[in-house]
């Protein structure tokens, strides 16, 4: 009914039309869009495929200023120290109060975060003493401090260099 | 007889404008969150390490002194302000190349490339002392430039399979020129 009604009224309006505007027979101005999209789409494939959306990250980094003259004693019993071999593998092995260390404990990776909240759990003073093979590759040095970032304890670590008897407490301990 | 007369409808019209307003919609979008790699900023392309970190930080856009670690070693040292390189490097185009000693064959010296490709940036080879001090120069060229208003941020660009031994030399020439703030460009990886 309502389609009936409306057909009616238009056709009505359309003699109404006629009759008062007789040059004006075009039914009003029609703009033909299919360009526009076509342009439009163009563009939009365009932005689509330049976008970058993955927007890389950073990773603050800060090393100790201090040099040589204001070293910072550190009580061997808050150290902790992070070995990487070139294979990889990690090792931690936390310092005694007497001043040795306890022999190198294997990590695997996927459980650094959580060995490291235990040793933070028991204590909160503990200083990472990261010590990575030149060997070992760029990425999980990276990966290692993400874990470190992760995991929820105050972010105390430094970069040492891997000198000969950390290489041969790694190479003892498995490579 | 009444066939073609149904046939006669002026074909299917399609209201083409809910189609256009999400087009539009999303080339806005697009367009806004757009950002271009400049070819010629980009020194070196080096595929970046993941990281999971939540609560890392965007990329600065400008005033960046970008140090880049190719795979074989090879250690880059770039600015974004070409006005600067020029000052200190003598060519707009220029890009610092430190190799340290410690580690293998410098890809840059023996064939020009980095990976599979040439280099068109012009290569100003380095060595330790100077590379520490190129940073700073470049730092106070800026400076000067700006009435000491900027400076730049360092950002450290690994390739993922490059060997920590590039790092560390790079780590230590930071620390002994006093750049002891840093940041590594990491891509974000979801759990």
């Amino acid at each position: 009914m309502a389609g009936m009604g409306g057909g009616e009224d238009t056709s009505a309006q359309g003699d109404r039309f006629k009759k008062s505007y007789s040059k004006g027979k075009k039914p009003g101005v029609r703009i033909d869009m299919t360009p526009m999209v076509d342009v439009i789409l163009l563009l939009l494939t365009f932005f689509i495929l330049t976008t970058v959306l993955a927007q890389p990250q950073v990773m603050q980094i800060n090393l100790p200023k201090g040099d040589e003259k204001d070293k910072v004693k550190v009580d061997m019993s808050n150290v902790l120290y992070i070995r990487v071999s070139g294979e990889g593998n990690i090792y931690f092995s936390l310092g005694k109060a007497d001043g040795t260390e306890n022999p190198p404990e294997f990590v695997a990776f996927n459980n650094v975060k959580t060995r490291l909240e235990q040793i933070y759990g028991a204590n909160d003073q503990t200083l990472m003493l990261l010590k990575f093979s030149r060997d070992m590759k760029y990425s999980l040095m990276v990966s290692i401090i993400d874990e470190i970032n992760r995991a929820n304890i105050e972010r105390r670590y430094t970069f040492m260099p891997m000198e000969d008897m950390d290489k041969e407490i790694v190479r003892l301990a498995g490579g | 007889m009444k066939k073609p007369k149904a046939a006669k409808k002026p074909g299917v019209n399609i209201d083409m404008t809910p189609l256009v307003d999400v087009i539009l919609l999303l080339l806005t979008f697009f367009m806004l969150t757009a950002t271009f790699k400049a070819a010629e900023s980009e020194g070196v392309e080096v595929s970046l390490p993941e990281s999971i970190n939540v609560d890392t930080t965007k990329l600065p856009e400008i005033d960046v002194m970008t140090i880049t670690l190719s795979p074989t070693g090879d250690i880059f040292l770039d600015v974004d302000n070409y006005l600067v390189r020029e000052e200190v490097f003598g060519d707009k185009f220029a890009i610092g190349v430190w190799h340290p000693d410690s580690t293998s064959k410098s890809e840059i010296i023996e064939t020009g490339k980095v990976g599979d490709v040439v280099l068109r940036r012009k290569p100003v080879l380095l060595d330790k002392d100077q590379f520490e001090r190129t940073m700073n120069e470049l730092r106070v060229a800026l400076r000067n430039m700006t009435d000491g208003k900027s400076d730049f941020r360092i950002v450290v660009k690994g390739d993922r399979d490059g060997k920590y031994g590039a790092m560390e030399d790079l780590m230590a020439a930071l620390k002994n020129s006093g750049n002891t703030r840093f940041a590594l460009v990491t891509e974000i990886k979801h759990d």
